[in-house]
C-alpha cells in the first residue's frame, strides 16, 4: 500500500471563501465507487459547525456521498435535552439530513454515554459496531473504554472480515502531532496490534482539533480529523507528518474506488488541504490524482 | 557473608542489621514500594511511553486481577476485626460520628468531581466518580501519625472515615460497575456456592487457610470475573469465614504485633510486592494537555473531601453527636486535609471501573496526584498550631479519658 498526495497550505489562514462550484474538486467520482466523509469534534452549534455542514453540504453536489463516519465529540456541551441535539447537529447538518446521508457516529469524552441510543447516529445503543458498503468495511470502535470484551470484538470482527478494505474510526489517536492532546499510547500498545495483524488499511480518529495525516505506520494510514467544528487549536509537524492543517475547521471527503482510496480535505471557506489517493496496488495515483 | 572466626565487619553488625529491620519494617509498614513503584512508572511513561505501557499491559492482568485479591484481602480483614471487640467500630455509638464524617466524605468529593465534569463537558469520565471516594487508609494514617503524634484521637477518627468512606467505594464498584451485566446470575449462583463451602469449612472447625482460598476463593475470583466484577476483590466475600481474632486496629507495627492474624501473617510481605509491581504497571501516566480527569480527582479529594467531612460534622453535632474529647475544629480541619490522599486506593479504584487507555490515563495522574495533601496537612497543622506543632506538643494521655469518642486504643 502507498500514499501519495499534493497538499495546498499556502492559503491557510485567508479568509477566502468559496462558492460550491468554486471547490477544487479533485476526486474521481467514478459510477459504483464508495463515497463518504468524515468529520470530527464538532456540534458546538456555533456559526463554525453552519459553515462546515454547509461545504460539506456544497462538496456532496460534486461528490454525492451517501454517508458521514463521525470520529467523535459529536456535541459538546448541554446535551441533556432533545433540543440540544436539534440546535447543536439536526439544525447544522439538516442540508445533508435532508438529502437522506446517514451518519454513523463514534463517540468521544465529550459526548454523553447515553448518545448512542440517538438515533440519526445509527449506533443502536451500541458502544462499537461495525457495517459494511459494497467492498469497504468499517469498524466503529469506543477510545473512550476499550474494554476486554471491545478488543475480544475487534479483533473477531477484523478477522471475519472478507471486504477488501477495512477501515476503523474512533475519537482518541494512536499517532498525532496536536499540541493539546497528541498520541494516546496506552491504547496505541492496545489496539494497534490487532489493526496490523488484520490488515488494517486507514483508521481515521479526532480529539485534537486540527487536520493531520501521518506517512503510514506499520502499514496504516492515519488521519486527525478533530477540526470539525469546535475551536482550532495547534498541531507541532514531526517528522511522520505528510500533511497538517491548524488554521481552520475541516472535513474530510472519501472516495473508494476498486483498490483506490482517494481523499480530499476541505476547510470552511472552501479551500483544499489536503488530497491524495492511498493504493492496494502499490502504484501511483491513476490519473495523477492532484 | 564473613568467614567462622573473622571479625564482624559494618555491614554485618548487629548495629547493621538492626538498621536494615528497621528499614524493611517502615518500608513495609508504611506501603512504601507502591509509591515507589509508581514514581518509577510515572518517570517511565513520559520518557519511553510505549514500553513502558507494553510492559505494564504484559503483567496488568496478573497483578490487577490476581496478585490484588490478596491485597484486598488484607484490608478487608483489617476492616472485619476494626468491627470485632476491641476494634475502632466495634462501638458504633462511639463511631458514628466519623460514620457520618464518611458519608460526607465521600459525598463532597463525588460532587465536587461530578460537578467539575460536567461543567467541562467531560461526560465519560463521570462515571469514573469512585475514585474520588477513595481514601488511602495506610497514608493518611501515617501522615496523621507524623502530624498528630501519640494522640490516638484524631487518629482513630481518620482510621474510621477512611474504612468507611472505601467500603463505600468498594460496594459501589461491586455493585454498579459489573460490565457482564448478562452473566450476572450465573455468578451469583457461584458466588454463593463459594460462601456456602467458607462457611463448611468454617463450621468444620477448618484451620488451613489454602482449602478456603483454594476452594471459596477460586470460586469466587471465577464469579467475579465472569460477571465483569473486579476479581479482586474476590475475596471480600470470603474473608469473614476465615478464622479470625479480636483485636485493635491500627496500622502501626506494635498493634500488628499484638495480635498477629493468619491472612496477614502469610501474605503480609507477598503483598508488598504485589504493592510494587501495582504501583509499576498502573501509576504510570503521560502528562498531556489539560487533564481534566486528573484535576477532577485532585480538585475531589483536596476541596470536595475536606467540605464533605467538615459539613457533615457539623451537620452531626447539630443533630446531637459529640465531638471525641479534646478533638476541636482545628484538629478536624488538619484530619480532614490528611484524608483527602486517595493514591493506593484511588489507583485501585480507577483501574477497577475505567479500562486500560486515555481516560485512565487522566484519572491515574489525579490519584498519584493526591499525594500532596500530606503537603496540605502538615501546613495546615503547623498554620493552626495543631499537633506536634501545639505550643505544649500533645502526649499519649491527651485524648483520656475518651467518652463518645472514635479513637484507635491499643
Amino acid at each position: 500500500m502507498r500514499s501519495l498526495g499534493r497538499w495546498s497550505v499556502a492559503l491557510a489562514g485567508l479568509a477566502v471563501v468559496s462558492t460550491a462550484s468554486a471547490i477544487d474538486f479533485a476526486l474521481p467520482n467514478r459510477n459504483g465507487s464508495v463515497k463518504f466523509a468524515v468529520i470530527g469534534d464538532f456540534g458546538s452549534g456555533e456559526s463554525s459547525d453552519h459553515e462546515v455542514a454547509a461545504q460539506m453540504a456544497a462538496f456532496r453536489a460534486r461528490l454525492p456521498f451517501e454517508f458521514v463516519i463521525t470520529t467523535g465529540d459529536n456535541i459538546i456541551g448541554s446535551q441533556d435535552d432533545p433540543a440540544d441535539f436539534a440546535e447543536k447537529f439536526e439544525r447544522p447538518f439538516q442540508t445533508l439530513l435532508g438529502a437522506g446521508v446517514r451518519f454513523y457516529a463514534a463517540l468521544g469524552n465529550h459526548d454523553k454515554p447515553s448518545n448512542r441510543s440517538y438515533g440519526p447516529w445509527h449506533m443502536d445503543g451500541r458502544r462499537y459496531y461495525t457495517f459494511a458498503v459494497h467492498n469497504v468495511r468499517f469498524f466503529a470502535l469506543d477510545s473512550n473504554r476499550p474494554d476486554r470484551a471491545e478488543l475480544a470484538w475487534v479483533d473477531e470482527a477484523l478477522r471475519s472480515s472478507k471486504e477488501e478494505w477495512k477501515i476503523c474510526y474512533f475519537h482518541h489517536p494512536l499517532y498525532s502531532d496536536g499540541v493539546k492532546h497528541g498520541p494516546s499510547l496506552e491504547l496505541r500498545v492496545l489496539l494497534e496490534p490487532i489493526l496490523v495483524r488484520h490488515g488494517v488499511d486507514v483508521v481515521f480518529s479526532g480529539h485534537d482539533h486540527v487536520y493531520h495525516r501521518l506517512t503510514p505506520q506499520q502499514g496504516i494510514s492515519y488521519f486527525v480529523t478533530g477540526a470539525g467544528g469546535q475551536d482550532v487549536r495547534s498541531l507541532r509537524r514531526s517528522a511522520a507528518t505528510v500533511a497538517s492543517f491548524d488554521r481552520d475547521h475541516t472535513f474530510t471527503a472519501v472516495e473508494i474506488a476498486g483498490a483506490d482510496l482517494f481523499f480530499q480535505t476541505v476547510s470552511r471557506s472552501g479551500i483544499t488541504v489536503d488530497t491524495g489517493v492511498i493504493s492496494k496496488r502499490g502504484q501511483g495515483p491513476p490519473g495523477g490524482g492532484r | 557473608m564473613t568467614h567462622h572466626g573473622a571479625p564482624p565487619t559494618a555491614v554485618d553488625s548487629p548495629r547493621h542489621r538492626g538498621r536494615v529491620r528497621a528499614t524493611v519494617t517502615i518500608v513495609v509498614d508504611s506501603f512504601l514500594l507502591l509509591p515507589i513503584g509508581a514514581l518509577v512508572a510515572l518517570v517511565w511513561a513520559n520518557t519511553a511511553g510505549v514500553s513502558y505501557f507494553r510492559f505494564a499491559h504484559g503483567l496488568r492482568f496478573i497483578v490487577n486481577d490476581i496478585g490484588m485479591v490478596f491485597f484486598v484481602g488484607l484490608v478487608t480483614e483489617e476492616a472485619l476485626e476494626a468491627l470485632m471487640p476491641g476494634g475502632v467500630l466495634h462501638r458504633w455509638r462511639r463511631t458514628l460520628l466519623p460514620i457520618v464524617a464518611a458519608v460526607g466524605s465521600v459525598l463532597g468529593a463525588t460532587s465536587i468531581y461530578v460537578l467539575y465534569l460536567r461543567e467541562r463537558s467531560e461526560f465519560m469520565l463521570v462515571e469514573g466518580w469512585p475514585v474520588a471516594a477513595a481514601q488511602d487508609v495506610a497514608l493518611a494514617y501515617f501522615i496523621a501519625k507524623a502530624i498528630f503524634l501519640e494522640r490516638r484521637g484524631p487518629v482513630g477518627f481518620l482510621l474510621v472515615m477512611a474504612i468507611v468512606s472505601d467500603a463505600i467505594a468498594i460496594a459501589s464498584i461491586a455493585l454498579w460497575h459489573p460490565s457482564n451485566p448478562e452473566m450476572l446470575p450465573v455468578a451469583v449462583g457461584l458466588m454463593a456456592v463459594a460462601i456456602f463451602v467458607a462457611a463448611a469449612l468454617r463450621a468444620a472447625r477448618v484451620d488451613r487457610l489454602w482449602l478456603y482460598l483454594v476452594t471459596s476463593g477460586t470460586l469466587s475470583w471465577i464469579a467475579c470475573y465472569w460477571s465483569g466484577i473486579q476479581p479482586a476483590l474476590a475475596l471480600v466475600p470470603i474473608v469473614p469465614f476465615l478464622p479470625h481474632r479480636s483485636r485493635h486496629v491500627g496500622l502501626s507495627a506494635e498493634a500488628q504485633r499484638a495480635t498477629p492474624r493468619r491472612f496477614e501473617h502469610v501474605f503480609k510481605y507477598a503483598v508488598q510486592v504485589v504493592l510494587l509491581f501495582y504501583g509499576l504497571v498502573n501509576g504510570g501516566a503521560v502528562i498531556a494537555g489539560e487533564m481534566p480527569g486528573a484535576w477532577a480527582v485532585l480538585l475531589a479529594a483536596l476541596v470536595g473531601r475536606p467540605a464533605g467531612i467538615l459539613t457533615a460534622i457539623g451537620l452531626g453535632i447539630a443533630a446531637g453527636l459529640r465531638l471525641p474529647v479534646r478533638l476541636h475544629w482545628r484538629e478536624l480541619i488538619v484530619v480532614s486535609l490528611a484524608a483527602s490522599a486517595g493514591f493506593t486506593f484511588a489507583l485501585f479504584f480507577a483501574a477497577s471501573v475505567i479500562p486500560a487507555g486515555p481516560l485512565l490515563n487522566e484519572l491515574k495522574l489525579g490519584a498519584v496526584s493526591t499525594a500532596v495533601s500530606a503537603v496540605l496537612a502538615f501546613a495546615a497543622a503547623r498554620l493552626l498550631r495543631v499537633g506536634r506543632f501545639a505550643r505544649k506538643p500533645p502526649g499519649p494521655g491527651d485524648d483520656r479519658p475518651v467518652p463518645n469518642s472514635a479513637t484507635a486504643p491499643a
